[in-house]
Parts: C-alpha cells; sequence; structure tokens
C-alpha cells in the first residue's frame, strides 16, 4: 500500500451510515435481485444486434486496453417505425447484463426499439468513448454518452425508424439519463422524450463513499483482510463440495453453492462491496493510465501486453475512492479547469445540477426504493420534494431488487408513455 | 438398435469436408493474427435473446432451492441413501469433454448468466440442486458422512476444511508471459472463429443440438470408465459403462441421455482427476492455444484422454476424414455451451480474474476428490497450483 491519505485539505462531507437506507433484508434483496417469481411477463425471443463502433474523438488505445479500442453496443429492433428506448447500464457494467437483458425485453415487448449502452465507468467505455478517460465526472460522461448515442443513431441503418427516443438508466446509468436529457434540452440534436430513472444515485461520492465504509465493515483494510476473506469464501465452497462428493464442478448448482457462501449480514455487505470496489479497481486503473498521475502506473513505463498487473490489483484493491478522487480525478480536472475547487468537482457529482430540470421539466420520472442502500433520508427526501409525483418509491428491493417486477415494469412503461398519474404509494 | 454405429457417408464427402476445414483454418488463422479488418461501424445480428425461458428456469432454480431448503429443514436424518448416492454421482450435464477441453468454460460460467445454456436446449439442469443441497445441509450440520461411501472406499468422517487449508490466492505461473500472449491470440480466434461459428449453430433446434450434445457426452464415457478404474473408483466406472451401455443402444447411438432418467447422471472423469488422485498437483497455470486456461496436469491429462480415445477409436470416429468433421463439430457444441467471452469484463485484469477463479475451481475439485478423512496439508507459501 502506498502512503497515507495525503491531500488532508481537502474537506469531505460525512456520508452516513455505510448501508444507507438498507436493513439485512434490502441487502439481501441487493445480491440476489428480484425473486423469479415476481417478474414482469417478457417475449419468448428479442431479436439482437452487436454494434461496433469506433469513435472519433477518444484519445490513442493504452497497449493493456487493446481490446477495447470500439465501442460495443447492443440493439433490439423492431419490424416497423417504433420509439427508440435507449437503456444506460449502471456503475461499472456493460450493456449487455443480466438486468439490461431483463429490462429490454420488457421494453420490447413493449414496442420499443431498444439501443442499450455501457456505463461511463466501464472500462470498454473509458477506453473507447471517453474523451478524457478519467470517469467519474458526471456532466463530462454525460457528455461523452449524449456525443455516443448521436454518433450510433446516425449510423444505424435506413430501414429503421425512430418516432421518439426515450432514456432509462438504473444505478448510476439513471444519473447519466437524467444528465444526458439536460444536455439535450440545451443542445436539441435529439430530442430526447423522456427519461425514467431507475434507482438513481442523489451524489455519486456520497454513495461511493457509503460503499467504501461497507467494504472497511465487512472485509477490513489491508492486504490480510481481502486474504481472510477469499480463504473463508474459499473452505465454505470446498466443503460445499466436498459435502457432494462432486467430480467435476458446474453450472448446475450455482445456487445453492451460493447459498453454502453466503450466510451472514457480513457476508451480503462483502458481497455487494466488493462488486463495487472491483469496478472502482478498473476506473482507478485506466484514469491513472491517462491522467498520467503515476499513483500505480508509471506514466513513462506503463504496463504492455505480455506483463503481470497483479501487483498493481494488489495495490487497487485496498484503495477507496477518497483516494481516487485525491490523487487522480481531482489533480487531472482541477489542472484542466481554473478556477474549480476540489468541493466544486465534489458538488458537481450530485444531482442538484440539474435540480431546476428536474423540478420543472415534466418529462423525468424516478422509480427507486425506501430501503436503496446507495441514499440515506436527506437524499430520498431530495428526490421526493424535487420530483414530485413524478417519482414512486417500493417499500422494499434494496438496491435494484425490484428490477424487472411487475408492479415496476408496469410503472415503467406508464412513466415512459406518458400515462404516469402519480405514485399513489 | 445396439453396437456399431456408423456415421452416414462416402469418402469423397468426408474428403470435401476435410479441405473446407483447412481452408478455413488457414484463411482463419490468419485472419487472426492479423486482428479483423475493421470500418467506423458494424452491426450484425447475434442469436435471440430468450428472456421468457431464463425467466422460467430462473423459476425452477428458485423452487428448488426452497424444496431443498424445506427439506433440509425436516430434518437431516431422514435423507434417503438413494437421493445422497444421486447427489453423488450428480456430475455436470453439460459434461463429456475432457477436462483441458472445458477450461475455457467452466470458470467463468458463474459469473456470466447469457442465454447460451438456459436457452432451453439442456432442461433438467436445474432439478439437481436440490439433492446436492440436502446433502449439504446434512453432512455440514453432523459431518456424520452418511451415503457418501458410494464413491469412495474409505468410512472416514468427512473432517471439514479450515480456512488454514485453503491454498495461496496467488497462483503459480511461472509462463505467464507466454500464457498472457497466448490468452491474447485465444480471444481473437474466438471472436474470429468460434463466435461466428457458434452463433450460426445456435440457430439449429435445440432439440438437435441437445442430441448432439449426448452423442458426444456419450462417446466420452469410455475415457470415464477407463478412468474410474484407475482411480480405484469401481462404482463410478459402473455407473459409467452403465450410462454408456443404456444410451448408446436405448438412447439410439447417444443421442438421448435416458440414463439420466433412471438415476444414473452424468459424471465425467478424465486423466487430470486420476493423476490428482494419486498426488498430482496442478503444476504451472498454463493457457493452451484455442483450448484455453488449463494447468500443466490438466494440459497432460487432456492429452492422456485423447489418446486414450484415439487408441479405443469408437465407432471408427477418431481417425482419417471423419475425425476433422467430428472434432470441429465437438469443438462448436463445447463452445456454444460455455456463456463466456474474452474481454467482456472490459478490464486488463481479466486474465487474473480467470487465472484465479479456473485454479480455484480445480483445485476445490481436487479437495472434493480427495473426500473424506484429514485434509492434505497445504504448504502455505507456495503459490497456488505448485
Amino acid at each position: 500500500m502506498s502512503g497515507a491519505l495525503a491531500a488532508a485539505d481537502i474537506h469531505f462531507p460525512d456520508s452516513g451510515p455505510p448501508t444507507g437506507l438498507a436493513g439485512a433484508a434490502a441487502l439481501r434483496a441487493t445480491v440476489y435481485g428480484t425473486a423469479p417469481q415476481l417478474l414482469a411477463p417478457v417475449p419468448e425471443t428479442v431479436p439482437l444486434q452487436e454494434i461496433n463502433i469506433a469513435l472519433p474523438w477518444k484519445p490513442p488505445v493504452p497497449d493493456v486496453f487493446w481490446f477495447n479500442a470500439r465501442l460495443r453496443a447492443w440493439f433490439a429492433e423492431q419490424p416497423g417505425p417504433a420509439p427508440l428506448a435507449i437503456l444506460i447500464s449502471g456503475t461499472g457494467s456493460d450493456g449487455n447484463t443480466a438486468k439490461i437483458s431483463m429490462l429490454r425485453a420488457t421494453l420490447y415487448g413493449a414496442g420499443y426499439h431498444v439501443l442499450s449502452l455501457p456505463s461511463p465507468t466501464f472500462p470498454g467505455f473509458i477506453v473507447a468513448a471517453s474523451s478524457t478517460g478519467v470517469a467519474g465526472d458526471l456532466r463530462q460522461d454525460s457528455q461523452d454518452l449524449y456525443a455516443v448515442m448521436q454518433q450510433i443513431i446516425a449510423h444505424l441503418p435506413h430501414r429503421i425508424r425512430i418516432t421518439d427516443i426515450d432514456v432509462l438508466g438504473y444505478s448510476l446509468g439513471a444519473a447519466n439519463a437524467a444528465v444526458v436529457k439536460s444536455i439535450d434540452e440545451k443542445e436539441g440534436k435529439l430530442k430526447i422524450h423522456r427519461v425514467v430513472m431507475i434507482n438513481p444515485p442523489v451524489s455519486l461520492f456520497m454513495s461511493i463513499d457509503r460503499l467504501d465504509k461497507l467494504f472497511a465493515l465487512s472485509i477490513g483494510t489491508g492486504d490480510m483482510a481481502i486474504d481472510n476473506l477469499y480463504r473463508k469464501l474459499y473452505i465454505r465452497l470446498a466443503n460445499y463440495y466436498r459435502a457432494t462428493e462432486k467430480v467435476q464442478i458446474d453450472g448446475t448448482d450455482v445456487l445453492a453453492a451460493a447459498g453454502s457462501v453466503f450466510k451472514t449480514d457480513a457476508d451480503f455487505q462483502a458481497a455487494v462491496a466488493l462488486t463495487f470496489r472491483i469496478a472502482l479497481i478498473n476506473v482507478f486503473f485506466a484514469g491513472d493510465i491517462y491522467a498520467r498521475t503515476g499513483v500505480v502506473v508509471d506514466p513513462k513505463h506503463p504496463p504492455r501486453v505480455g506483463d503481470s498487473l497483479e501487483s498493481i490489483a494488489r495495490q487497487l484493491r485496498d484503495k477507496p475512492f477518497r483516494e481516487y478522487f485525491e490523487k487522480v480525478f481531482a489533480p487531472y480536472y482541477l489542472a484542466r479547469r481554473p478556477g474549480e475547487t476540489p468541493e466544486s468537482l465534489l458538488a458537481a457529482s450530485r444531482l442538484d445540477i440539474i435540480a431546476d430540470n428536474l423540478r420543472n421539466n415534466p418529462d423525468y420520472y424516478a422509480q427507486t426504493n425506501s430501503d436503496d442502500l446507495i441514499l440515506d433520508q436527506p437524499e430520498l427526501g431530495w428526490l421526493k420534494s424535487t420530483l414530485g409525483s413524478r417519482i414512486v418509491v417500493y417499500d422494499h428491493g434494496g438496491h435494484l431488487g425490484t428490477l424487472g417486477e411487475k408492479q415496476q415494469i408496469a410503472d415503467m412503461l406508464d412513466m415512459l408513455a406518458g400515462r404516469w398519474q402519480g405514485g399513489a404509494k | 438398435m445396439s453396437g456399431h454405429v456408423r456415421l452416414p457417408s462416402s469418402a469423397s464427402g468426408w474428403a470435401g469436408a476435410a479441405l473446407t476445414v483447412r481452408a478455413l483454418l488457414i484463411g482463419t488463422v490468419g485472419l487472426t493474427l492479423g486482428g479483423c479488418a475493421t470500418s467506423e461501424f458494424s452491426m450484425h445480428s447475434l442469436p435471440p435473446d430468450t428472456p421468457a425461458a431464463v425467466n422460467a428456469s430462473a423459476v425452477r432454480a428458485a423452487e428448488a432451492m426452497e424444496a431443498a431448503a424445506k427439506q433440509a429443514a425436516d430434518g437431516k436424518k431422514s435423507t434417503p441413501a438413494a437421493q445422497a448416492a444421486e447427489a453423488t454421482a450428480a456430475g455436470p450435464q453439460g459434461g463429456g469433454q475432457p477436462p483441458a477441453a472445458q477450461t475455457n468454460a467452466d470458470a467463468p460460467t458463474a459469473s456470466s448468466a447469457t442465454g447460451g445454456v438456459s436457452e432451453g436446449a439442456l432442461p433438467a439442469q436445474t432439478g439437481q440442486v436440490a439433492p446436492g443441497s440436502t446433502a449439504n445441509a446434512g453432512v455440514g450440520a453432523t459431518n456424520a458422512g452418511e451415503g457418501g461411501e458410494a464413491n469412495k472406499p474409505d468410512t472416514e468422517p468427512l473432517v471439514p476444511l479450515t480456512p488454514e487449508d485453503a491454498p495461496s490466492m496467488y497462483t503459480y505461473d511461472p509462463w505467464e508471459r507466454l500464457n498472457r500472449f497466448t490468452y491474447r491470440f485465444n480471444s481473437r480466434f474466438d471472436e474470429a472463429i468460434f463466435l461466428p461459428a457458434t452463433n450460426g449453430y445456435r440457430r439449429v433446434p435445440g432439440i438437435i443440438r441437445l442430441g448432439v450434445h449426448n452423442f458426444f457426452s456419450n462417446l466420452s464415457e469410455v475415457d470415464s470408465v477407463a478412468n474410474y478404474i484407475l482411480q480405484a473408483r469401481f462404482l463410478g466406472s459402473a455407473k459409467s459403462l452403465g450410462r454408456f451401455v443404456l444410451n448408446t443402444t436405448v438412447g439410439i447411438g447417444g443421442l438421448f441421455d435416458v440414463a439420466k432418467h433412471v438415476n444414473l447422471p452424468g459424471a465425467p472423469t478424465g486423466f487430470s482427476e486420476t493423476m490428482s488422485t494419486w498426488g498430482v498437483h496442478p503444476g504451472p497455470y498454463l493457457v493452451v492455444p484455442i483450448l484455453g486456461p488449463s494447468t500443466l496436469r490438466d494440459g497432460v491429462g487432456y492429452l492422456g484422454d485423447y489418446g486414450l480415445n484415439y487408441g479405443v477409436n469408437l465407432f471408427d470416429l477418431y481417425r482419417g476424414y471423419q475425425s476433422y468433421a467430428l472434432g470441429t463439430l465437438n469443438a462448436i457444441d463445447t463452445r456454444s455451451n460455455v456463456g463466456f467471452r474474452y474481454y467482456a469484463t472490459g478490464s486488463p485484469f481479466e486474465y487474473e480474474v480467470i487465472r484465479f477463479l479456473y485454479v480455484r475451481k480445480r483445485l476445490i475439485e481436487d479437495d472434493a476428490l480427495h473426500g473424506r478423512g484429514k485434509p492434505k496439508p497445504r504448504d502455505a507459501d507456495a503459490p497456488a497450483g505448485r
């Protein structure tokens, strides 16, 4: 681990309890997702096309990222003219996750063309589509997304006829979706109609800081913390398979095996925290290369294809988002934006940069859960007061554990179609 | 129908097929090494998503989980012996390939819930969750080792592993540089050859693909029978033989897995597991060209399995021109049942992640293979695999 936190002069706001609004049930819902029995009906098949696009504004591709030179996106095409729904993935995720596939199925079933895009924090996006390579700035990331949408739509074959454009996103993607629309309100290049935010964060920094606390709480800090977690999980799995006396592990009992691994609240906390940390490792690594900040990568000798990255991974897995902010993100953007301060950068990671749009434009909608772990009470209150009747808050599900549920899907489709009468829930 | 099954063929047909295969290989290897020609924008069809089937299989899995949990709660002692035996033998449904051929496969499968396997081509997988977890609940609670004697001759109690028994987090990879370049080659080969081939193959009706899959699984039983004997696990050998006889006859040359329905689910094994049984460590991590992640032991095991099949030359399928077609179809079948895509993570750490998962999976299988009694001591400081 490299030196202790250096920039003590940055004032970080207190992010409150490490699990936000979530209790034990919400953590489980977050890890396991929506109970399959509750899922909304979906079509038997959804046609799928893969888009590969080279984006002209991207900086040169670093050698270790050779495979990310082109951005990958997915398109589900209706046979005739139809409205287009653009889906944006959550933190660190590609545009073809299980969650995307669930949303895509319901949207396609409701008659939309569906274009799904990775999160601007997905390494494939950072390399192929980010104009800076330093992810995490809400406005910059959304600006890049907006440009990507324009490029893709301009290249679509003429047979695809689009009658209207709506944008949806979940988790961090929800915040991106809303900011994209706010940019479009000014620039008017796509004429985006409605936006639905699903489980949005209010403050990117606060949400991730909570998850870092959760990591420290459930896994610990230092090299031994991860090692201990690994040993615990390894022997649980090994004992499970020894008991079943299988010769070769296969996919048939993954769920049962997972049940033998995740037992206590701390296990579920660790699972959530680890998922976010893995996403952060990629963002940190790419950011350090592009910003040439030298935290884990020597700018003069960046790693090449054959080089081991294990020691870098070992350093990064202990590093919280604060460290990314202090050592990569803030130095990079402060050098390029005269007049900005660390505090103003932090403030710009909040959804209130578009508060007026959210409050005054009736085409912004949101869905969230009262026990979402990326929110605290004031943040949930802010969302409710800002969006008024255009937000629905479910009483369960943690973070994204209502995604795909009958009610969530029905409400989402009502919002997109302008049929939403206000949440009485 | 019994005994000798020949693929309908004429010599010239096979020669043509072989020529095509060779031309394809030469052309595509060149393409792969050079990297694909790229344009600014491209759009191509993928096999359709099948969300209804995915959801239905998730419901089945959840119900099986609940049933298992309920059964476990009802009392572990009531576990019938037959069920325990089933749990014992509930080997990979998707198996039948020699270990190394499975490799690029199994490790990441858990993380990617893609449509490949869950398209309904391989139903009835989820039903096997129940017995497995039942056995787990029983043993976990009591360590009494009921019903486990089916597999191992010893009747020692199951001594649970403790965290000190876990192998190091770090993996023995002395050939890392070469491995990383091979990994990159494999990812390009996959994009240029395997994925287009499997995307086409997935348009074939599921029932036919299932038949093809069963056919190859059945062929591999010969290897399993032999290796179970070499491992001195004669019950396993008898079961594999039983499966082979039943599926080859009643199952029409192996196209249908009828043995599964009479409580003889597939549990393939191979030469690598035989070596493991007699104390051979996995050895250095090894990325095999085209096949993917492996270890030195798995690589040697794969050669052993292939050698055995070649020697037995079942149905005359492993020599001459038909062996090219067979190998190609086998490769496509294997690849199409694996929901893995190179660099879907977008991350340069993917090499580390796959290496970690693959070697841990094999070590867990080794631990399960060594079975009851006291766990074997591990050198805590040695990187995993050595």
